[in-house]
């Protein structure tokens, strides 16, 4: 049981590392676009991805579903069933609370280390360099906060991931697996492992703050 | 120059002001634009209608390189300082290694500073610092740039009574030198560092003239 518990615990490991590094690709620049920007489109585009941080996991890995079978829009990419559409499946997951919290992120110390930025003579991507330095401590505790709901999350996996032994089977598919079974004693040892991994994460994201996060003033 | 945060209200409505070698204080209630004027002056915020010409150049018509080079002739210190993670000299030098100065160079003119200060021992200080200090630090860290004109943000408010003094010091020699203009309610350090004052009212400039005509203050040079 040890061999298949570390197993499906590394395969949770590196598939919602891989989700929340492809969530952070195409967050943290929309993100910080969002927070420099004014516009109607801008303030639309924040509203939405604030409106989108709790979607259900389960319409999420539907949509995701339907795209990748056979006949749906993606199906000639054969991903359905594969650790890679958890990954991808995932990042679409965490994508509105990630843009939600890098943009909260952002617009503060924008606001705050733009004008300094520019005083100071800095180039626009010294400027938007200077705002990401400063603003690292926050940004990898909501990078980890996106980590934990990805890791967390049932419905994409089950949906996209067919909960396949030896190949998409991760956490929380497994623990589902094992209670429909009766078997708890499992269940219970794979959701001691996954409560581990996000308290490890939510003390590893406090203490990043206090380490990184001193402010001079 | 006329700017407005909002669209309906102009925090500055129709300022016209020359800016030359020497001192000039911005005086004016809460409110009266004098921060929204420095702002503007500092090429951070664009005014909604009028011009800012930096050395005979329209600066918000002009392509970015050159505003990089005309906007790095001008430093702006804030009220409140805003200071980056890292130590005190890091702070200091960080704008001149914006520019390209090297590190070794960078550091041992922001040490210099810090030295003019009285600050050289917070150099290597990451954190805790009181409001006073923090304010020097900015101030060190502007003047390291030595910038052809310095604006200050009610620069001497957290300072105690020595801080106030090297200040109002090391301030004075600079305005003999470039240009400095400083938005204060202190009477006393518009009359050390400037020649020329300013009252805004309203987004506007109600009166201008020497700093003795319009506060009836006279500093003992010997004294300063």
């Amino acid at each position: 049981m040890l061999g298949e518990v570390v197993e499906i615990s590394l395969r949770s490991l590196y598939v919602s590392s891989t989700a929340t590094l492809i969530g952070l690709a195409w967050s943290l620049p929309l993100a910080y676009m969002l927070a420099s920007s004014r516009s109607r489109a801008a303030r639309l585009a924040v509203t939405a991805a604030n409106a989108l941080v709790s979607v259900p996991t389960v319409v999420v890995g539907l949509a995701l579903y339907m795209a990748l079978s056979r006949r749906g829009p993606l199906g000639f990419t054969g991903l359905l069933y594969t650790p890679q559409a958890i990954a991808l499946g995932e990042s679409l997951l965490i994508t509105p609370l990630l843009v939600s919290l890098f943009h909260e992120v952002f617009s503060e110390y924008r606001s705050r280390y733009w004008e300094l930025a520019v005083t100071l003579g800095a180039t626009q991507g010294q400027a938007a360099i200077l705002v990401a330095r400063e603003a690292l401590p926050r940004l990898l505790t909501a990078t980890l906060i996106g980590f934990g709901r990805a890791i967390g999350e049932l419905g994409v996996a089950l949906m996209v991931g067919g909960n396949i032994k030896g190949y998409t089977r991760v956490i929380t598919t497994a623990i589902a697996l094992e209670v429909s079974k009766g078997e708890f004693e499992t269940a219970i040892v794979l959701g001691a492992v996954l409560l581990s991994l996000v308290v490890g994460v939510v003390a590893a994201a406090r203490i990043l703050n206090r380490v990184m996060g001193a402010d001079i003033g | 120059m006329w700017y407005s945060y909002d669209g309906r209200r102009d925090a500055l409505a129709g300022v016209s002001l020359d800016l030359k070698p020497g001192g000039l204080a911005l005086l004016g209630p809460n409110g009266s634009g004098k921060t929204t004027l420095l702002k503007v002056l500092g090429l951070i915020y664009r005014p909604g209608r009028g011009k800012v010409y930096v050395n005979g150049i329209d600066y918000w018509s002009s392509r970015r390189s050159v505003q990089l080079r005309l906007r790095r002739r001008v430093v702006y210190v804030h009220e409140t300082p805003v200071l980056l993670r890292g130590t005190v000299l890091y702070n200091v030098a960080y704008g001149l290694r914006l520019r390209g100065v090297g590190e070794d160079e960078a550091r041992s003119t922001a040490m210099e500073w810090l030295e003019r200060l009285g600050i050289s021992h917070l150099a290597g200080k990451r954190g805790g610092l009181s409001a006073g200090e923090a304010q020097m630090v900015a101030m060190a860290r502007a003047l390291a740039l030595a910038p052809a004109v310095l604006l200050l943000d009610e620069p001497l408010s957290n300072l105690d009574f020595e801080k106030r003094r090297i200040a109002l010091r090391v301030l004075r020699e600079y305005a003999e030198r470039g240009t400095v203009v400083v938005a204060t309610h202190d009477h006393l350090a518009a009359a050390t560092l400037a020649t020329t004052a300013a009252i805004l009212e309203g987004g506007r400039i109600r009166s201008m003239g020497s700093v003795e005509e319009l506060l009836g203050v006279k500093v003992d040079l010997g004294a300063r």
